[in-house]
């Protein structure tokens, strides 16, 4: 079956006056299979929003190619517009004096749709997102999360193959934000494919088949998502919550323990073995430290750790 | 769906923005106060001659602020809304979408036409009477037509430039004048007149002032020239509103305001 998105030595470079030229995106290769949920994980300025732009047509890439379901993004603008739908993240995007509803009628327009089909599919997926009651209210009293929800609506209206999400759950609750993956899924079912770039572990964890991670314009890995803690060299690991420092530093002493990590909320033993996690749980157990438990790295910790720590720096 | 609708449903949304938008109708409230200003100074004046030029004037002046001001704001605020990369990433040309918007946009600013002649019938008790209606009716939709040409050139224009605020202020006059809006071309220095041809509202003011005195008779040469030069804005304003889009996927300002 034709990859859903395939993209090969992709370079994406911005030019700047005076100054050297900033590369967004180096040498990236990835494809997606169609129905599969693909996370875009990476720091800001990573690149994840320019390899949208680049997949969505509305930016050139620099050199590389990239398809859509077999259609080249340079070469078959038209065809790829057609088959994918772009929603972006945030409060702006949308006409706010107009209502939910008119919104929709316009931009259905801007994919074809005749006005019966684009009010037909406009009140079905109003009434989808949770809007259905508000359908006629300016989009200037919205919450941000109404608006997040829109912009998916939107996104949906010309009923794409390949949906490109970027941050498409900030600023929703954690009920919305629940409800909407629950959506993402129903849609995957309905035979279509996303690539989700977000900063959300846990969204990415819940919703995704496989990951990639991008730092600065490189791809650092793809991988399924429930094998992504293999990547931090199949270490085993046990989690156990203490008090003592000291428990931790005779804990680490034991032969079957690489290392021992302070956590935010808890103390991670790093073991070689299935077997030495199991001795270090036997160990803890003994001295009626019953908060031990097998683990092992999440997301997070991999994102993390391949990522690096550089506080608040791009 | 056809390319027409399209652009008919652009026209809607901006109807429907401009309704809601005050900013959009300000020119409907100046409409009459020109009028009555240049009404005032004509009768003082006793030149009853010039009243047709008091009561076209502000129509005109109308179709260029709309063109010029309301018109050159479509993209820009789609682009600051950030609404500019999804229209970007739809199937349909953004060259359709911004032709059916400034469209409304423009004829909000030909109601000017209807409120300056109500002005002075209402307020002035001076009832404009057309000598040549025909003609008068035709020179006021080619009016229409190429400032929905020039409207599309001065959005392509402006949307382009670095200095968008500069070039709509300083646009307005130099365009007055050249256009003969109010006063003949004839009283102005002998260089200017050459430019002036090149402006589709010396024509349009021209025509229209002497289908109302009924001294139209080149009438077939103003109203062809009046489409001609709207025709080619609109060419110009399409080709840049073209190039607006794909410069912005080169240097990947499509986001940027």
């Amino acid at each position: 079956m034709e990859a859903a998105v395939a993209a090969s030595s992709l370079r994406r470079m911005y030019e700047r006056r005076r100054k050297d030229a900033v590369v967004a995106l180096d040498d990236l290769t990835l494809t997606i299979a169609q129905n599969e949920i693909h996370g875009l994980l990476g720091p800001n300025g990573a690149g994840k929003t320019t390899l949208v732009k680049i997949l969505s047509t509305v930016l050139l890439p620099t050199s590389g190619t990239a398809r859509v379901l077999g259609h080249d993004v340079v070469a078959e603008t038209k065809a790829v517009r057609s088959l994918v739908g772009l929603v972006l993240g945030g409060d702006r995007g949308l006409y706010d004096r107009l209502t939910a509803r008119r919104n929709l009628l316009f931009w259905g327009a801007l994919y074809k749709l005749d006005s019966r089909t684009v009010r037909r599919r406009a009140d079905a997926l109003l009434e989808r997102v949770g809007l259905a009651e508000r359908a006629d209210d300016p989009v200037e009293r919205f919450s941000r999360g109404m608006r997040q929800r829109l912009h998916l609506a939107r996104g949906l209206l010309h009923e794409p193959r390949v949906l490109f999400l970027d941050e498409p759950t900030s600023g929703l609750d954690p009920v919305a934000a629940v409800a909407f993956r629950r959506l993402v899924l129903e849609l995957r079912d309905e035979g279509r494919t996303f690539l989700l770039a977000t900063h959300d572990m846990d969204e990415a964890t819940a919703l995704c088949d496989r990951v990639s991670l991008i730092d600065r314009g490189r791809l650092l890995l793809t991988d399924d998502t429930s094998n992504v803690g293999r990547i931090l060299g199949d270490r085993e690991c046990v989690d156990f919550v203490h008090e003592d420092d000291a428990l931790a530093r005779d804990l680490a002493t034991l032969p079957s323990v690489l290392d021992v990590e302070r956590l935010d909320d808890r103390w991670r033993a790093h073991t070689a073995d299935r077997e030495g996690s199991r001795r270090v749980l036997a160990w803890l157990v003994e001295r009626d430290v019953l908060t031990g438990r097998h683990a092992q790295p999440t997301l997070e910790e991999v994102y993390l750790r391949t990522v690096g720590d550089r506080g608040m720096r791009v | 769906m056809t390319h027409l609708s399209v652009v008919w449903r652009a026209f809607q949304l901006q109807a429907l923005l401009s309704r809601r938008s005050p900013a959009h109708l300000l020119i409907l409230l100046i409409a009459p106060m020109q009028t009555t200003s240049l009404l005032a100074m004509t009768l003082h004046a006793h030149r009853p001659d010039a009243v047709a030029t008091a009561v076209i004037a502000p129509g005109l002046i109308g179709l260029w602020v709309s063109s010029l001001d309301y018109a050159g704001r479509v993209v820009p605020e789609d682009q600051w809304a950030g609404r500019f990369t999804p229209m970007v990433a739809a199937p349909v040309p953004l060259t359709l979408v911004v032709a059916g918007r400034v469209t409304a946009v423009v004829l909000v600013g030909a109601m000017a036409f209807g409120e300056s002649w109500l002005v002075a019938a209402l307020g002035f008790g001076r009832v404009l009477t057309v000598r040549a209606p025909g003609v008068f009716t035709a020179a006021v939709l080619a009016t229409c037509l190429a400032s929905v040409g020039t409207a599309m050139l001065m959005s392509g224009v402006i949307s382009l430039s670095r200095a968008r605020d500069v070039l709509q202020n300083s646009l307005s006059y130099p365009f007055y004048i050249l256009g003969g809006i109010v006063f003949p071309l004839t009283v102005l220095p002998g260089w200017v007149r050459p430019l002036s041809h090149l402006v589709f509202l010396s024509w349009s003011a021209r025509l229209l002032r002497d289908s109302v005195h009924g001294t139209a008779h080149d009438w077939p040469l103003a109203l062809a020239t009046i489409l001609a030069l709207g025709t080619a804005a609109l060419a110009g304003g399409m080709w840049l509103t073209h190039r607006l889009v794909n410069l912005a996927r080169r240097k990947g300002t499509v986001g940027h305001a």
